[in-house]
């Protein structure tokens, strides 16, 4: 057997002391944890504590930096307001000014125009079954 | 056969009761666990006393209790992501602190550095058990240990303690091995004068 000396302390532990290190991991890492979870439950947001990853901001914020969100549902997001978000699918947060808001808007309907960009067939399609439409119905 | 003496040769190989202890003589925790132990050993292997796992029981069930806390945490807020899952995870959160605040009370007021609670057992079997107790402490950066051993008698409930106070250097060499003669001395020296001022009190 190899000695490695280091672990003599361990060889000599009993039963409830070696539990009692295994504990002492344990409660170290659930610390960290119940804080993080904390800071969650009382920022409102998902990661509370964010690093800046690219250059992006500058000279607002550099690479490296540490950001402390709040998420409270009673802020309104005003022009000019910072504000980090996630993209689903997207596992980093991405953080940017906010530069204007859309008050009013109707949803989903640039969507058509997007699909139809996107795939040129789809737009043929639509176009043709309009002509049909129109050539077919009585009026 | 063969199989079950090959896995108790590697067990026996594995613990190391008999070897000297041999330990970083400038770790103060380290001296301090390496004592701890060997004064456990005397009392437990000379004299033969029973070890009673109760106060170092509760502190496990304690720590045990606030990791399974953590733990609910974790997974629940796995399962349910963030928004969903706020109100366990509060409840969750607030527990584990309030356990924090419990184990601390505990190792301060109840454990108060005993690290070993033994019953001497009555070779008549007719009375209850003396109960045995140690507790030591070493400060930071200093080299003078204090042992106190302290004895209740079984009948009458009461109380007797005696402490010594030497520098860790009389039981440790230059290479850190503990000579085990010279502490076991100290430790019988504090048992026997407790046994005897028990016979003539």
């Amino acid at each position: 057997m190899l000695s490695l000396d280091f672990l003599d302390d361990v060889r000599r532990m009993n039963k409830r002391q070696l539990y009692y290190q295994v504990l002492n991991f344990g409660m170290i890492v659930s610390s960290a944890l119940m804080i993080w979870k904390g800071l969650m439950v009382v920022t409102g947001s998902e990661s509370p504590i964010v690093v800046v990853l690219s250059g992006s901001m500058e000279p607002a914020f550099h690479r490296g930096d540490l950001l402390f969100l709040t998420n409270r549902a009673e802020d309104p997001i005003r022009v000019g307001e910072i504000v980090v978000f996630r993209i689903e699918g997207r596992e980093i947060p991405i953080v940017h000014r906010v530069l204007k808001i859309h008050e009013k808007f109707v949803p989903y309907i640039g969507i058509v125009t997007i699909l139809m960009n996107d795939y040129p067939k789809f737009k043929y399609a639509v176009l043709c079954m309009l002509g049909l439409f129109v050539l077919v119905h009585r009026e | 056969m063969a199989a079950r003496n090959g896995k108790s040769g590697i067990l026996e190989k594995w613990r190391i009761d008999e070897k000297p202890v041999k330990i970083d003589k400038w770790d103060g925790a380290a001296v301090k666990n390496s004592l701890d132990d060997a004064a456990k050993k005397v009392l437990l292997e000379k004299y033969g006393y029973v070890e009673n796992f109760n106060l170092v029981d509760g502190r496990l069930i304690i720590c045990t209790v606030s990791c399974l806390f953590a733990i609910v945490a974790l997974i629940w807020d796995y399962l349910h992501p963030f928004p969903e899952s706020k109100p366990v995870l509060a409840c969750c959160v607030v527990s584990y602190f309030i356990m924090m605040g419990i184990l601390t009370l505990y190792t301060t007021y109840k454990e108060k550095n005993i690290f070993l609670v033994a019953h001497q057992r009555d070779p008549a079997g007719m009375d209850p058990d003396h109960i045995w107790q140690l507790s030591s402490s070493l400060k930071r950066f200093d080299d003078k240990y204090t042992l106190r051993v302290s004895f209740t008698d079984g009948k009458t409930k009461r109380t007797r303690d005696k402490e010594d106070t030497q520098s860790v250097a009389v039981f440790f060499d230059e290479n850190g091995t503990l000579v085990m003669d010279q502490f076991e001395k100290c430790v019988s020296k504090l048992h026997d004068t407790l046994t005897s001022d028990k016979k003539t009190k």
